[in-house]
């Protein structure tokens, strides 16, 4: 099975369908999945703000977000984005792993799928 | 052997796969899993999965009015 590697680069529901569609996709299927949330993507992980995006014809995104969870996706956000956004670390929703782009890149280093979104 | 259903009728493609694959943990080698779904890209996906993760799709049928019943052997 493949490593599946996503960088979401923007909070909006273009840069966060994509991740979670694809993502959930690979996870479903026996892949594994790491998700990194650059500082412009981070306000996404924010509580509360998945639940509000919606797309016409699209899938749930709370439940993507949900399912790759328990799947065992591995959800980071840069710690650059607390400084840069003005968020705390209470302020992302569970799951989400507050973490340094060398762990990112450590983490990813034999994956054989990148996305960027 | 048990069979087990799920149904995912409404759901958005990849949400019905991903019912799925969080449901097999639940399914020992053997049982039979059967969904029903209304996503177009359904029956692909369901054989790509199979294909994927060394299940039997037994069969995907289309059942009218966009809706689509799968069997998968674990």
């Amino acid at each position: 099975m493949a490593k599946v590697a996503i960088t979401v680069n923007g909070s909006e529901g273009v840069n966060v369908f994509g991740p979670f569609i694809l993502g959930s996709s690979a996870i479903a299927s026996g892949d594994e999945l790491v998700l990194f949330f650059t500082p412009a993507g981070a306000p996404s992980m924010v509580k509360g703000v998945i639940e509000k995006m919606e797309g016409k014809g699209l899938p749930n995104l709370l439940e993507l977000y949900e399912g790759v969870r328990v799947l065992g996706a591995k959800i980071f956000v840069c710690e650059l984005a607390l400084e840069a956004k003005d968020l705390k670390k209470e302020d992302f929703r569970e799951g989400v792993e507050i973490v340094g782009a060398t762990t990112f890149i450590n983490e990813i280093k034999d994956a054989t799928i990148t996305f960027s979104f | 052997m048990a069979t087990k259903t799920l149904d995912t009728l409404g759901l958005k493609c990849p949400q019905p796969i991903l019912k799925v694959a969080i449901m097999a943990p639940q399914l020992n080698a053997g049982d039979i899993l059967e969904v029903v779904a209304d996503c177009e890209s359904f029956p692909n996906d369901i054989k790509a999965w199979a294909e994927k993760t060394g299940k039997t799709l037994l069969f995907c049928t289309d059942e009218g009015g966009g809706k689509h019943k799968a069997q998968i052997q674990f």
